[in-house]
């Protein structure tokens, strides 16, 4: 092995793609604007999700409190917050404006409602959903559940005699309530902290598979990988080449999203950048020799397109990106743990959420060198194929 | 003077396609010898054969007293296809230069050198994807012989050029041999092989015959090449039954 073909090699790959200026945008500017797109859309107050109100509740009369409406109370409940616009809707027309899209969900609190909660003690809530998005009416669902157990628990309180009573306009208070302690991360932490260390992963992986197998093929097809097979420069030698160059883009890649992210996005991590940093690069590197590998199997371009089905979405589905891979159905797990993408999300979450150092993730590290070696090793064997 | 080329009943099979049929070669020093034969002969497969691009199915080759396949006597042999296989991101200088260092030389004087023997220093700095076809090709040229090989394989260098562009590159070749360089170059144009030192003619993975012009055409008893190969061909087919 020639150390100086190598290092020829790198630098004329590198000097093909900094000429290419689309390819550059491709891999600095994409990843940012994606990650920041990522980053408003999880980070942004939704806007109040429209709910209709039919309320027709009649109310009561205790001795205590005098009139009571409870209906009235679960509606000022849902109203006092930011996740509802409420928008009164007559009886007969809730199927309707549902369905014309006016209101997600309409909330029907008939005549008899506080009576019926008086006799039962127990409220019965009719809530129409829209249904056709299922987290989202799971998400108004509980909302509604939520408020309504807020103004029965005033209630409660109010009957038993306790302070804070819901009529006397003070503070409502829950008789159960919650104080949190994190092992990991804190309460800081929002979605987008949880989404970004896999983002980064998959958009690293990504470009820089495209970039290499696109690169690689592109030396076939235009017949300079016979001529160069034609001098003393080896196999090995070319996709060693091939590495360096493309692997030192990647480096800058992983260097300029990392930055983005934590400085820019501001993303909340853990643990250590120079250690994040190490896990993108071994992923890209990783990413070059994956492209590389399988190039050898495309014979156009368009084939390499084929490949993002085929290479890229399952890994994005199945290493954890939206799923933990502990969670999902035993039969697929084992597809999760032939894919690099899924030591490179463990790593890198167990680092930015968990704090993590390099005592307890350096199996994923291994595992990923692992890939990158098994990746090169066949690339260079299977180059020769092509050729003979 | 041993043969710059030698090669001994060699074979190639691509399934049951017998691309080379036992064929044998030997080239001197400081000639050029013509490979003539129609398209699908085997003249493409017996130079990759040569350089050791491909595996024979059996049979040996040595390139410059060296048994092949050997990576490092590859630095002292040049190659060329058809096609022109150049970076087209790059400049003509750049391309020269990479497959320079690939052979392990480093000097800059020696690819000016390279780009000015086929007249392309006024665009030396330009991209290769902004030159013409011819140009393309010269460049090409510069890049199999930047490193001054002893031997150069050409596998149909002037397919597709024009005719002023061709008699240019065999000025090339001339000087290359008359400078002590071995060139073997492939071709199925007949009025090119008068200007070889000596013809090879090929069919069906098979020599028919060998010599000079002159010697090819006496012994034909034909007035010109094109019609020698066609005796030859015909007498092959009729021995072969």
């Amino acid at each position: 092995m020639n150390a100086r073909r190598i290092v020829a090699l790198a630098r004329r790959v590198m000097r093909q793609v900094l000429r290419d200026r689309r390819i550059v945008a491709l891999l600095v500017v994409v990843p940012m604007l994606v990650l920041t797109l990522g980053a408003i859309l999880f980070r942004s107050e939704p806007a109040p999700i429209p709910l209709g109100i039919v309320n027709e509740d009649a109310g009561l009369t205790t001795p205590l409190t005098g009139k009571l409406v409870i209906g009235q109370l679960i509606v000022d409940e849902l109203g006092s917050g930011d996740t509802f616009e409420l928008i009164d809707v007559d009886a007969g027309e809730t199927d309707g404006a549902l369905r014309d899209g006016t209101v997600q969900a309409v909330l029907v609190l008939p005549e008899s409602f506080s009576a019926e909660f008086q006799k039962n003690r127990q409220a019965i809530l009719d809530l129409r959903l829209e249904g056709s998005n299922p987290s989202r009416s799971m998400m108004i669902t509980a909302r509604v559940t939520e408020a309504a157990m807020k103004a029965v628990a005033g209630l409660a309180a109010a009957e038993m005699g306790l302070p804070g009573a819901a009529s006397a306009g003070g503070e409502v208070k829950l008789p159960v309530t919650v104080e949190a302690t994190y092992l990991y991360a804190g309460p800081e932490f929002d979605t987008m902290d949880f989404i970004a260390p896999v983002y980064i992963a998959f958009l690293a992986l990504f470009f820089v598979f495209l970039l290499a197998c696109v690169a690689f093929l592109r030396e076939r097809s235009q017949g300079t990988m016979e001529r160069l097979l034609a001098t003393p420069a080896t196999r090995l030698e070319v996709v060693l080449g091939y590495m360096l160059g493309l692997g030192l883009f990647a480096l800058m890649q992983v260097a300029i999203i990392l930055f983005f992210t934590v400085w820019v996005l501001k993303i909340h991590y853990l643990g250590s950048l120079a250690l994040l940093f190490l896990i993108v690069a071994l992923l890209a590197i990783v990413g070059v020799s994956m492209g590389i590998l399988a190039s050898v199997f495309a014979r156009t371009e368009f084939q390499v397109i084929q490949f993002i089905p085929l290479l890229i979405i399952p890994q994005a589905l199945l290493s954890g990106l939206f799923w933990p891979v502990e969670e999902m159905p035993g039969y697929l797990q084992p597809l999760a743990y032939i894919m690099p993408l899924t030591y490179a999300n463990r790593a890198l979450r167990d680092v930015m959420l968990k704090g993590w150092g390099l005592a307890e993730i350096w199996p994923n590290l291994l595992i990923l060198s692992g890939f990158a070696v098994l990746f090169i090793a066949l690339g260079a064997l299977l180059t020769r194929r092509e050729v003979a | 003077m041993d043969a710059v080329v030698q090669a001994t009943d060699l074979h190639k099979d691509f399934g049951p396609i017998h691309a080379v049929d036992g064929l044998s070669l030997s080239v001197r020093g400081g000639e050029i010898y013509g490979l003539l034969g129609p398209n699908g002969s085997g003249k493409t497969t017996l130079i990759r054969l040569l350089i050791g691009l491909l595996k024979p199915t059996s049979g040996s080759v040595s390139l410059l007293s060296q048994a092949m396949p050997d990576k490092a006597i590859l630095a002292k042999v040049g190659y060329m296809t058809q096609a022109s296989a150049l970076y087209e991101e790059l400049t003509v200088r750049e391309n020269v230069a990479f497959f320079a260092a690939m052979c392990g030389e480093a000097s800059q004087a020696r690819v000016d050198e390279a780009i000015a023997l086929v007249d392309l220093q006024d665009r030396a700095g330009s991209l290769v994807r902004t030159l013409s076809g011819g140009m393309k090709q010269r460049a090409s040229l510069a890049c199999a012989l930047v490193h001054q090989p002893r031997l150069l394989l050409l596998d149909e260098p002037t397919v597709g050029i024009d005719p002023q562009l061709r008699a240019t590159f065999w000025a090339y070749f001339r000087r290359l041999a008359d400078d002590g360089v071995t060139l073997i170059v492939s071709s199925h144009v007949m009025d090119e092989a008068e200007r070889c030192d000596r013809l090879g003619f090929m069919r069906q993975g098979r020599m028919l015959a060998e010599g000079s012009a002159a010697e090819l055409r006496a012994q034909a008893a034909t007035a010109t090449l094109e019609e020698a190969f066609l005796q030859f061909a015909e007498g092959s087919e009729t021995g072969g039954r």
